[in-house]
């Protein structure tokens, strides 16, 4: 996941401070902003099936919460850290704020591999998690959502152990359920959607149509996967693909020049988003390093896969040809490689924004559910779409005007609204 | 409609910037593929509009293409695909059926969004209308096959406008696979598979009045008259205007029709009484109030019909209608006196107060021009309410008529004799046909007006097997084919009687035995070249019914009858003399 050189907090906070001094924010409001308004740190007690316990280490941050309840999802991972948590959680809070929806950030987790628990073992550490958390939990407090190696399964989990302590049918406690436990419909697919919406518009910003591009996607999990589709529904064309192979411990890019077969390529992919990799050479793929997704001859770069992958080290190896680079992923650009993507002068997506498709959706599951009234997907899909245009435009228009980078207006919209917010409620 | 035209015009258009009517651009389309032939019609006769015909016209009346957007073919190939479709929608199963499965199925998701921010700005009536890739070849007539829904999208709420929308949307797609469609298609040299559609979203033209939306005008004009009066020829062309929504002229029939070189002309009635009979005494319109049911399957599910007393009451009928003064026994252009009115448009076709024929006699020649065809025209116009101008005048659709220019004599002699089977001086069409075999008739001992709908069944079901054959036939029946009105005739769309080479009814007394030049009925028939005979109920020419009873009975139901002959009847009309005869050996 993360060197031990990377600290992907500090990156939160390095990107904060840039725009604090843009604002010229006080000191008060930036040592305010700068840490989370509270923490959770926990352990959680598992039966294994082999009979013995294992005591695994549980997270839950709150960054701030001003505008809303906070937001944000829970991650297993074997290299889990509180800083990773931390920097997820403020990440959420100016990503909520710059899609304007009115949902503070939060995130959360547990460290532990997925792949090496049984499902009962699993089920265990879900229901272990709220137990612990489940005071400052809640649908008017703090909403719960998927994260990496997180699904549905582990959503339902955590919900069924909420309401049976809290004696209530409470849907509207953690989104990311199955569509038939209260899921909203568009919901898989929206953040991997919203990214393709959001690169729709940049290439109209560029004058460029889909058919004219293509695309190299790290990433083929739950959003790599809808992003790849929909860009090749608008008309182009991915030519490679990059994911982690568990079994030899290692990632590789997958690629086609002729154009990724969607389809095809889903059929030989695990629920982990690996693809098999002796299949996909029967389908006439090329096998290269992973790194090698970087280096594609495309026109847009879309990071779908995890936090500290376009650094110093390989950032000049991208094509002169990338026009987009749209961060799917939370954090896959480290500021030594931004400056060179502004340098080059590279449309950057931001991936507050490029990736807020998926808490946008996760807010209207959340509407959804507290209102016991469900919406048709057209209906969900058609008002992601509209407002993640909109949050773009807004951004981009505030960029043109103030000269700025997209990601540094990004955040400007975001903290604006959350001082803001803060000063109203007469904390600052 | 040909390759480079149609680049041409779509290469002209702009996509869809989420600004309906605020954007620059009025005609733009959302998606990619074909626009579909009504689309194609309207975005190459645009230029030629603006320049040519619009400035003519201004500030008297403005004539437009009202704002509209298309939703390119590649979203419904996207529909179908994604939500796995065409196994029901090649099926034999009921409409409804299909309606509903496409109902349940999802819009693509690039096309949402732009549907979404369109309905947030626009809170007027819409016109969710079809627009087909097989529309747009030349002389393939598709009038009427496939819907269109009218929705009053004033709903507060943005979420519900935007369901309604949704909901006409994928209703639309459903249409290209109704059971008409299917016949209809089957009639061409198509398949249903070749079938595309897109789908133009288009405001209406009309004002509110009252919870009703309509225009005051609706018209379709054609270039050529298949039954000139007094001195009109027939390249003088036809105009059939009506109150209110246009489904009055194309589906019911009911229209004030005259030659455009003649519009003072009296019209073809005997009386006065006679007059009031035919005139136009009902109205469709958008229903703005509490929505009368939610049946998203039912085209007509926001429209509804209403009495001239409705139109009296909204004040449109100043521009419109004449009164008949029973005192003096005379008409007195408007309604500023007590009486019956009369739909005669008198106002401005005898006043020329707002110069809509010169308009629509210039657009006929436009159009000719630019599709180097004889044409036919739709359109809608609201007036102002004070003055009548300046109008606003619609611009809905423009298509190739099939007009038959072989020279057929046929005398009065030839339509007496032994062997005639049918004769009449009423006929529709021009030309010879030597080779039909098979005769479709509907029994006279059996046959009752109140029975007309399960007649229509029973023709549908043989027109299927012998369309599923390739045995054309010949037609007869009693009252106005395609009739909306189940007590005026049989009540079929032509895709249910599409096998027909020629149709001939025997009309019912009291009843007005030229079929209406305005609706898609009557489209159909001359575009796919169908002849067509009308036998005056007490006339002078009758229908050999005896010959035809003693023929070989290849099936019989309830109400009909089909025989097959050992040789070919020979059918013989003359367009210019409007006369024609079916003899048989």
């Amino acid at each position: 996941m993360s060197g031990k050189s990377f600290n992907p907090f500090r990156m939160a906070q390095v990107q904060f401070d840039r725009i604090a001094d843009m604002l010229e924010l006080d000191q008060a409001t930036r040592d305010f902003l700068r840490y989370p308004v509270r923490e959770y740190q926990f352990s959680i007690p598992v039966r294994m099936d082999d009979g013995s316990v294992k005591i695994f280490r549980g997270f839950r941050v709150q960054h701030n919460d001003a505008r809303g309840p906070g937001k944000g999802g829970v991650r297993f991972h074997p290299q889990e850290t509180i800083d990773i948590v931390r920097a997820m959680a403020m990440w959420m809070t100016w990503k909520c704020a710059v899609v304007d929806i009115p949902l503070g950030g939060s995130n959360g987790g547990v460290v532990c591999d997925p792949h090496n628990l049984s499902t009962k073992e699993q089920e265990q550490i879900c229901r272990g998690w709220v137990r612990q958390i489940s005071r400052d939990l809640g649908p008017l407090v703090d909403v719960a959502a998927p994260d990496v190696m997180t699904s549905g399964q582990h959503m339902v989990w955590m919900l069924d152990e909420f309401e049976a302590i809290r004696g209530q049918r409470l849907p509207g406690f953690i989104t990311g359920k199955p569509v038939s436990l209260g899921g909203s419909l568009g919901r898989k697919e929206a953040t991997g959607f919203g990214v393709v919406f959001l690169i729709r518009e940049a290439l109209k910003e560029l004058g460029l149509r889909p058919e004219q591009t293509r695309a190299s996607v790290q990433g083929f999990g739950n959003v790599g996967q809808p992003a790849v589709d929909l860009f090749k529904q608008l008309g182009g064309k991915v030519t490679s693909v990059a994911c982690w192979d568990q079994k030899d411990q290692t990632s590789y890019c997958f690629k086609k020049e002729s154009g990724v077969e969607f389809e095809a390529l889903l059929g030989i992919t695990d629920r982990f988003g690996s693809i098999q990799k002796d299949r996909a050479l029967e389908q006439g793929y090329e096998l290269l390093p992973g790194e090698a997704w970087i280096e594609q001859d495309v026109e847009i770069l879309i990071p779908a896969a995890l936090e500290n992958q376009i650094t110093s080290d390989n950032v000049e190896r991208m094509s002169k040809n990338v026009r987009i680079v749209a961060e799917a992923a939370n954090g896959p650009m480290t500021p030594e490689a931004d400056k060179v993507i502004a340098r080059r002068n590279i449309f950057l997506i931001p991936d507050l924004l490029a990736n807020a498709g998926g808490v946008i959706c996760s807010y209207f599951e959340q509407v959804q559910s507290n209102m016991n009234y469900y919406w048709e997907k057209d209906e969900v899909l058609g008002k992601l779409d509209v407002k993640m245009t909109s949050a773009f435009d807004e951004v981009v228009q505030f960029a043109k005007k103030k000269k700025m980078y997209m990601r540094d207006a990004a955040y400007y919209i975001a903290v604006v609204r959350v001082v803001q917010a803060c000063k109203d409620r007469g904390w600052l | 409609m040909p390759k480079s035209i149609k680049s041409s015009c779509q290469a002209k258009l702009t996509r869809f910037d989420r600004n309906f009517f605020t954007g620059k651009e009025k005609f733009t389309y959302i998606g990619s593929g074909s626009l579909g032939g009504k689309a194609q019609g309207l975005a190459y006769i645009k230029e030629v509009l603006e320049t040519e015909v619009a400035p003519r016209f201004f500030p008297d009346i403005h004539v437009i293409i009202p704002t509209l957007t298309v939703i390119g073919t590649d979203s419904f190939d996207r529909f179908m695909k994604q939500n796995d479709l065409h196994e029901i929608a090649f099926s034999n199963a009921r409409d409804d059926l299909i309606a509903h499965a496409f109902q349940r199925a999802e819009l693509p998701a690039q096309l949402v969004g732009d549907l979404r921010a369109l309905i947030a700005q626009v809170p007027t009536p819409l016109a969710i209308r079809s627009s087909s890739m097989l529309e747009d070849s030349m002389f393939e007539p598709f009038a009427s096959v496939y819907v269109t829904k009218m929705i009053p999208n004033n709903q507060l709420d943005t979420d519900a406008r935007f369901g309604r929308m949704v909901e006409a949307i994928k209703y639309v797609y459903a249409s290209t696979f109704f059971n008409n469609a299917k016949n209809y298609i089957r009639a061409t040299r198509h398949t249903t598979a070749d079938e595309k559609m897109a789908v133009i979203i288009q405001e209406v033209v009309g004002c509110l009045n009252n919870g009703r939306f309509y225009p005051h005008i609706s018209g379709v004009a054609r270039s050529y008259n298949f039954y000139p009066m007094g001195p009109a020829q027939p390249a003088d062309g036809v105009l059939n205007l009506a109150l209110g929504l246009g489904k009055t002229i194309v589906d019911e029939g009911i229209a004030w029709s005259y030659s455009p070189s003649y519009p003072q002309a009296n019209p073809p009635y005997n009386s006065v009484r006679d007059l009031l009979k035919e005139t136009q005494k009902q109205f469709w319109a958008i229903h703005m109030g509490e929505p009368l049911e939610h049946n998203p399957i039912k085209e007509i599910e926001y429209m509804r019909k209403y009495d001239l007393s409705a139109a009296e009451q909204d004040g449109t009928l100043r521009f419109i209608a004449s009164t008949y003064k029973s005192d003096d026994d005379k008409i007195v252009i408007g309604v500023g006196e007590k009486g019956p009115r009369i739909v005669n448009f008198a106002s401005i076709l005898r006043l020329d107060e707002i110069p809509l024929n010169g308009l629509v006699r210039q657009l006929l020649k436009v159009c000719e021009d630019a599709l180097g065809s004889m044409v036919e025209l739709e359109f809608a116009l609201t007036l102002d309410e004070r003055h009548g101008k300046p109008a606003r005048f619609g611009f809905l659709q423009v298509r190739p008529m099939v007009v038959s220019d072989a020279v057929v004599d046929v005398s009065l002699a030839e339509l007496t004799g032994e062997n005639v089977l049918v004769a009449s001086e009423v006929t529709l069409g021009n030309g010879i046909v030597d080779t039909l075999r098979d005769i479709i008739y509907v029994k006279r001992e059996s046959f009752d007006v109140r029975c007309t709908q399960a007649i229509g069944k029973e023709l549908e079901r043989v027109n299927h097997d012998l369309v599923s054959s390739g045995t054309p036939y010949l037609l007869i029946g009693f009252g106005r084919w395609g009739s909306s009105d189940p007590s005026g005739g049989i009540p079929v769309n032509f895709g249910q009687i599409s096998g027909a080479k020629v149709i001939v009814e025997a009309t019912l007394p009291n009843m007005n035995f030229m079929l209406s030049q305005g609706s898609h009925f009557f489209h159909n028939i001359t575009s796919f070249r169908v002849f067509y005979f009308s036998i005056e109920h007490m006339g002078k020419y009758k229908i050999g019914w005896e010959w035809l009873d003693r023929q070989n009975v290849v099936s019989e139901t309830k109400f009909v009858r089909h025989v097959k002959l050992p040789s070919p009847l020979e059918i013989r009309v003359d367009g210019r003399q409007g006369r024609g005869v079916i003899s048989h050996e």
